[in-house]
C-alpha cells in the first residue's frame, strides 16, 4: 500500500520540516510498516563542493576503519556521526569533499566495494534518513523532528516487489543529476520498458525495485530539459500500473499519479505551504483547511521555490 | 433527543466503532469529535441512528451500514457508503474515489467534488454529487440513480449495465455502452422532488439543462449480437 508525502514552505525560509514531515508520515504508517524514510531539503548548510555520505556498516571489528581508510584514501573525512540502528548494523555518516558531483557515484561505488557495506546515499543539499522499521521510531534514532529545511519528501513502506532493507526503503536516488529522490506508492508494470533505455544509455541501477526505475527515469528527463512538471507529465504517458510518486528536487516537489488513477493523491495549500500526501489525514499536520483536493488519473503537479 | 459526544482523538477505529455500536440502541444521536480523517468510521453500523462526524473521514466511512444516518462535516476519503444496504451518508465537503462504491440502497450526498468512478458496481440506491465527479463515474452500474450537479469527466457511465445518471453540467466524454438521452416529464419530476430535500435549490432553467446517462444495451459483452444496442 505505502504512504507518501511532501510539504513545500513557499517563503524559501528554514522551518521545522523534519518535525511536519515525521507526523506527516506518523500519520500515515498504517499504509506500511516495513521501513520508512525522509529526503529533508534546505537544511544542510554544506559548503559548494561538499556531500554528505550515510553509510550502512555492519557491526563487525575493524569493518568500520576499513571504511574510513577506503573513504581517506579518496579525499578527506571532514567530519563524522556514528548512528545506532538495529540487527547488527550502524550508519555512518561523513562529511566529504568532492572535486566535482561526477566523482560521487565513482566514490559510492568503490565503497560498496566492501563486504557487508553500503552507502544508502550521497547528497549536497539534503539529509536522507531512512531505516527499517514505524516511524516514530526511526524519527528518534534520527533525531528527525529537530531538522530544518525548506521542503521534504517522505514515505512508509508496505512492500510488494523487492526485499526489506534500509536500502530498499524510499526514498530512492538517482545521480544522473544532484540531489534527485523518489518516494512512490504502487508498482510499475511495464518496468523492463522503462528501464532498458536508461540502461543503454549507461545509466547504472543497483536494485530491481522499480521506485529506482522512476528516480532515473525523473533524474534522465530533467538532464535532458525538462521541467519538473513535463518529466512527470510524461511519466503518466509512458509508465504503466497502479502508481502515484512524489519527487524531492533541491528547489520543490511534485507528484503524479497513473491515468487509471488507482493509487491515491491528494493536495492542499495555502500562502505559506503546498502539501501532498496519500491521505487527508497527513495533510492535517501541516494545513488546517477543509480545501482538499483529489489528483484527478493521470494528473501531475509541482511546486517549485 | 439523547445525545452521546464520542471524542476520538487518541482513539483507533476499532475503539471509536465499538462505542458507537455500544451506544447506537440507547441514543438517538451520536457526534463524534475529533475524527482526524479516521478510517472505517461507523463501519457496519445497522442502528437507525443518527451519527455526526464533526470533521473529516478517512477510508470507508459508513461502510456495509444498513439504516444509520451519518453526517460528514468535513470531507471524506475513498469509498464512503461503500456497500451500504439503507440508510443515508452526506458529506458536507469533498470526498475521493468511490463513492457509493456497490451499494445496495440508501442515498449518498457530496456537497462538493469527487474523484474516480463515483457509484461503481452500484445495485440501487441514490447518489447526489453536487459538484463535479471524476473519471469512469458509474462503472459497471447495475442500478439506482447518480444524479451530479457539476461535470462529469472522461469515460462517464462506462460498461453501464443498468440504472442512470443524471447531469447538469459538461460530460467530458461516454465510456462504452453509455449514450445520453434527454431527460422528460417524469425526470424532471424525480430531480424536483429529490434536490430540494438535499439543499440543492435550482431554479427551473437549472433543470432543463438535465441530461441522462443510460446503458445502451443490459447485455453488452457476450456474443455479437447486443440485444438492443
Amino acid at each position: 500500500m505505502c504512504g507518501i508525502a511532501g510539504v513545500v514552505f513557499k517563503d524559501k525560509k528554514l522551518h521545522g520540516v523534519g518535525k511536519y514531515m515525521t507526523k506527516m508520515l506518523d500519520a500515515l504508517q498504517h499504509r506500511g510498516p516495513d521501513s520508512a524514510g525522509f529526503a529533508i531539503y534546505g537544511g544542510l548548510g554544506l559548503n559548494e563542493n561538499e556531500y554528505l555520505l550515510n553509510i550502512e556498516v555492519k557491526e563487525t571489528p575493524g569493518l568500520l576503519e576499513q571504511v574510513k581508510n577506503r573513504v581517506n584514501t579518496i579525499t578527506p573525512i571532514k567530519n563524522e556521526e556514528i548512528i545506532p540502528s538495529v540487527e547488527n548494523h550502524i550508519i555512518y555518516r561523513c562529511k566529504i569533499a568532492l572535486n566535482s558531483f561526477n566523482e560521487l557515484k565513482h566514490l559510492i561505488m568503490d565503497i560498496d566495494e566492501i563486504n557487508d557495506v553500503i552507502v544508502l546515499n550521497g547528497s549536497h543539499s539534503f539529509e536522507m534518513i531512512k531505516d527499517i522499521g514505524l516511524v516514530k521510531e526511526i524519527a528518534a534514532r534520527y533525531n528527525t523532528p529537530d531538522k530544518q529545511g525548506t521542503h521534504a519528501i517522505g514515505h512508509t513502506r508496505f512492500s510488494t516487489e523487492s526485499i526489506v532493507d534500509r536500502y530498499h526503503a524510499h526514498p530512492f536516488q538517482s545521480y544522473i543529476i544532484p540531489d534527485i529522490t523518489v518516494v512512490h506508492n504502487g508498482q510499475i508494470t511495464n518496468y523492463w520498458k522503462i528501464r532498458d533505455p536508461l540502461e543503454r544509455k549507461g545509466h547504472i541501477f543497483e536494485t530491481n525495485n522499480d521506485t529506482e526505475c522512476i528516480v532515473h527515469y525523473i533524474a534522465d528527463k530533467l538532464s535532458e530539459g525538462y521541467k519538473l512538471e513535463e518529466a512527470l507529465e510524461q511519466s503518466v504517458k509512458d509508465m504503466d500500473g497502479p502508481f502515484s510518486y512524489i519527487v524531492g528536487i533541491p528547489n520543490g516537489v511534485g507528484i503524479a499519479k497513473d491515468q487509471l488513477g488507482l493509487r491515491p493523491g491528494v493536495l492542499a495549500e495555502n500562502d505559506d505551504v503546498f502539501a501532498i500526501a496519500s491521505e487527508e489525514v497527513a495533510l492535517r499536520e501541516v494545513l488546517d483547511t477543509h480545501d482538499i483536493e483529489q489528483l484527478s488519473p493521470g494528473e501531475a503537479r509541482a511546486y517549485t521555490i | 433527543m439523547k445525545e452521546l459526544i464520542i471524542d476520538a482523538q487518541n482513539k483507533t477505529p476499532r475503539e471509536v466503532n465499538q462505542a458507537i455500536k455500544k451506544s447506537a440502541k440507547d441514543y438517538e444521536k451520536i457526534i463524534i469529535n475529533n475524527p482526524n480523517a479516521m478510517h472505517y468510521v461507523a463501519a457496519g453500523l445497522t442502528d437507525p441512528v443518527e451519527v455526526v462526524i464533526d470533521g473529516s473521514a478517512g477510508y470507508f466511512a459508513g461502510t456495509m451500514i444498513h439504516g444509520a444516518r451519518i453526517h460528514i462535516k468535513g470531507n471524506s476519503g475513498w469509498f464512503p457508503a461503500d456497500n451500504m444496504t439503507d440508510g443515508e451518508l452526506i458529506i458536507d465537503g469533498s470526498a475521493g474515489d468511490g463513492v457509493g462504491q456497490g451499494i445496495y440502497g440508501g442515498t449518498v450526498v457530496v456537497t462538493r467534488d469527487t474523484g474516480s468512478r463515483t457509484g461503481e458496481i452500484m445495485k440501487n440506491g441514490t447518489i447526489i454529487i453536487g459538484g463535479n465527479s471524476g473519471f469512469m463515474s458509474g462503472l459497471f452500474m447495475m442500478g439506482g440513480r447518480i444524479i451530479v450537479l457539476g461535470d462529469m469527466a472522461e469515460d462517464a457511465g462506462e460498461s453501464i449495465i443498468r440504472g442512470v445518471i443524471f447531469v447538469k453540467g459538461k460530460i467530458e466524454s461516454l465510456g462504452k455502452n453509455a449514450k445520453v438521452e434527454e431527460i422528460d416529464h417524469e425526470d424532471k419530476k424525480e430531480l424536483n422532488e429529490l434536490l430540494p430535500a438535499y439543499g440543492f435549490e435550482l431554479t427551473p432553467d437549472e433543470y432543463e439543462k438535465f441530461k441522462k446517462i443510460v446503458p445502451q444495451s443490459k447485455r453488452p459483452f457476450y456474443g455479437t449480437d447486443s440485444e438492443d444496442g
